[in-house]
């Protein structure tokens, strides 16, 4: 109960500060007004009021429960499932020391191994029902380290060390702040500008993705549909349901029962200019299928591709966490993705025409005769 | 109730009794740790620096960019030194892949930029970057295989959005640019911060604060220097330039004292809470102060109504440089958490004690 008011005081706030910039905008300030709202698994309420306010005039929001909402465009029958996320990567406190410090603890598993090693000595913002709250990750004084201490400290640096100092001297100091168990904790959002048209910033990628989805809804507000389309943001899409074999992601799995979509496309990140720099950044959305073959939406994508100019890339792999749900033939599924370098770091590098692209793909693929 | 708001009164007026004004050493910091000057390369600090001092003192400088003044005469000459260098690194070379390397080195640990922001400070601007994560920093080692562990400066590299040298050189990056990491001030509280280069940034702040609220008539009969000198960081440099000139009796080296005020250190020493007032160093790297010398610090603190602690901890003061000349090195400090960190821990009422604690002995000091 006391988590769920807190929930609502924090999506009080975040609609009190959110109120006024409603309206059409575009992509790029789309993208830096998400940017700026935390957003971890279990706590997407600010990001998805956010995207709320940022909608259309007149838009209708539907629901599938945890946080996850939609705008339906009409159309043929269909209905095709347009998916994005709302959820990055994070971390969430699971303590408070007699000292004041913060412990930390994750809601989901995290996406690589180093994951939590990043925390190491940064600034964070820990998400509070009374408002963000400034915080550092503790770290050893270089003049202080032994041998030992450089190995388990700072190489060895895991969950089981770190400590959030937000300035608080006691357990008491510290919830007079605000910061209550679950609260999220994420890297302040700073986003940077770099050569190339490139930007980047922490969680960057899924973000940018979720600004897409809002930038194709406003293009598309008052112009025909196709056939009638579902564009989702969902919650929870880093948890993977429980069980034996493949774990569908949470969200994805009741986007699928509420939406019973006869296709889907995934619009997801995906790791990039890695090792032989494949995927490319700056190479366009990369088309992702678990069976290199083609099909009536991989050519649907394609010719929209084509149409709105819009370069694409092919991989194959086997099915995300986020595509899973909808793998059952004969629903079809591709996974458009966004090509993000340093992906699941504090600094995701986003090339701006890929999402320009992607967008261009989605819009050309909604518009009348791009889903055949 | 009166009573208390008296002993206040009476506190404030005797703290600021050789003082000409109210501290401003906060608002200078967090101006003065946002100005770029990796060890050598110090100028816009100085200038800074040169740029704020008091229009009737007469500053000098050298080529090296150390600043000082020097008011009074007589003896003793005591001297105050802060260092305007900060922990950082420079290009060495830019790779065909538009990569740039830099030179071993920086004094932080590595992995705490690894995947972060820096800004390469060129003749034309600062151009952003990121320190490229480890490769195969996401993926998990494969059976007899181990992961690398180790990330140095050595090893990592800058990624600036392009793909060539040619495109790098287009950005006004070349060989020698300065890089710092980019840095934000965490602010906790009111008056409670943490950033990078506090180390000595804090030194140079309420040194320059100490000579804005300067009074010239409670120098009487001796010599006081205030001196902002450069390259610490990397071996002391600034201020053994400083040595072949001045000759102080005593030398109050402003700079870090190294606290194990943290969840991560040892308490066995080191321990003077953030918060809890100025400090002498009475030990370090470099140094063991006097304890006639201490006690002389105390006394006047305590007279002042000056919070103080009294510490040992780790890492060398620019004071040390003058020992060898014959002068007493008493370094004081405030107490800094996560020392050459990204977070840099500092407390508002720290800095202020430091500052009036400089003017005291300005004011005091036999």
């Amino acid at each position: 109960m006391a988590h769920r008011i807190t929930k609502t005081l924090r999506l009080a706030a975040a609609l009190a500060c959110i109120a006024a910039t409603a309206g059409g905008a575009d992509l790029k300030s789309v993208t830096k007004e998400l940017f700026a709202v935390p957003s971890t698994t279990g706590n997407e309420e600010m990001l998805a009021a956010k995207i709320r306010a940022l909608l259309p005039k007149g838009a209708t929001v539907e629901e599938a429960g945890l946080g996850t909402i939609a705008v339906r465009l009409g159309g043929t029958p269909g209905p095709t499932l347009i998916l994005g996320a709302l959820d990055g990567y994070g971390h969430m406190v699971s303590g408070i020391t007699p000292e004041g410090y913060l412990t930390l603890d994750r809601p989901v598993p995290p996406p690589h191994a180093r994951f939590d090693a990043f925390l190491l000595g940064q600034p964070v913002v820990i998400s509070t029902a009374k408002g963000p709250v400034q915080g550092v990750v503790s770290q050893p004084a270089i003049h202080l380290l032994t041998q030992e201490r450089r190995r388990t400290q700072v190489e060895g640096f895991s969950l089981e060390i770190a400590y959030v100092d937000i300035g608080a001297r006691s357990e008491k100091e510290a919830r007079a702040r605000g910061v209550e168990l679950l609260d999220p904790v994420t890297y302040p959002a700073l986003l940077t500008e770099l050569a190339g048209d490139q930007w980047a910033g922490p969680s960057l990628g899924v973000k940018a993705a979720a600004a897409g989805l809002v930038s194709v809804l406003e293009a598309l507000t008052g112009k025909a549909v196709g056939e009638e389309t579902v564009l989702a943001w969902a919650a929870q899409t880093k948890f993977g349901a429980r069980g034996r074999g493949a774990r569908p992601a949470i969200g994805a799995a009741r986007a699928r029962s509420k939406w019973q979509p006869k296709r889907t496309i995934i619009v997801d990140v995906i790791a990039a200019g890695k090792g032989d720099g494949f995927p490319f950044p700056g190479g366009g959305p990369v088309l992702v299928q678990a069976k290199d073959e083609s099909s009536a939406l991989r050519r649907a994508v394609e010719a929209a591709a084509a149409a709105a100019g819009a370069p694409l890339q092919f991989l194959t792999a086997p099915d995300s966490p986020m595509a899973l749900p909808f793998a059952s033939p004969p629903a079809e599924v591709v996974t458009l993705a966004l090509p993000v370098r340093f992906l699941n770091t504090p600094s995701e590098v986003v090339t701006l025409k890929d999402l320009e692209a992607l967008c261009d793909i989605l819009e050309r693929f909604i518009q009348p005769g791009g889903a055949k | 109730m009166t009573k208390r708001i008296g002993i206040g009164i009476l506190a404030l007026l005797i703290s600021v009794s050789s003082a000409g004004a109210q501290s401003k050493a906060w608002d200078i910091l967090r101006e003065i740790v946002l100005v770029p000057g990796v060890s050598g390369h110090e100028g816009p600090v100085s200038t800074f620096i040169q740029g704020r001092l008091p229009a009737g003192l007469k500053a000098e400088h050298d080529g090296l960019a150390n600043v000082w003044f020097t008011i009074g005469s007589g003896r003793p000459h005591i001297l105050f030194v802060a260092h305007s260098d900060e922990l950082g690194w420079t290009i060495d070379r830019i790779t065909p892949e538009g990569r740039v390397r830099v030179k071993p080195g920086g004094g932080i640990l590595p992995q705490t930029i690894e995947a972060r922001l820096v800004l390469i400070h060129t003749s034309r601007g600062d151009v952003a970057g990121i320190v490229s994560p480890r490769p195969g920093y996401d993926e998990r080692p494969t059976e007899g295989e181990t992961q690398e562990t180790t990330f140095t400066a050595e090893s990592f590299d800058i990624y600036l959005g392009v793909a060539t040298e040619a495109e790098v050189r287009a950005l006004g990056v070349a060989e020698g640019d300065t890089i710092t990491a980019k840095k934000t001030i965490t602010d906790f509280a009111p008056g409670l911060m943490a950033t990078r280069a506090v180390d000595d940034r804090a030194g140079c702040a309420a040194l320059l604060d100490a000579a804005l609220r300067l009074r010239p008539e409670t120098i009487k009969g001796r010599t006081i220097t205030f001196a902002w000198d450069v390259q610490e960081e990397t071996g002391l440099f600034g201020a053994s330039e400083l040595a072949k000139t001045l000759k102080p009796d005593y030398v109050f080296a402003i700079d870090t004292f190294v606290s194990t005020d943290s969840p991560l250190e040892s308490k066995r020493f080191g321990f003077l809470p953030v918060g809890k007032g100025a400090v002498v160093r009475a030990v370090d790297s470099s140094n063991v102060t006097p304890k006639p010398e201490i006690l002389k610090v105390m006394a006047i603190a305590k007279k002042r109504l000056i919070p103080i602690q009294v510490g040992n901890s780790r890492g060398g003061n620019d004071g040390s440089v003058f020992l060898a000349g014959g002068a007493i090195d008493i370094p004081l400090s405030w107490p800094g958490s996560y020392a050459h960190s990204l977070i840099e821990k500092i407390d508002r009422r720290d800095l202020e004690a430091l500052t009036n604690l400089i003017l005291a002995v300005v004011s005091d000091w036999k």
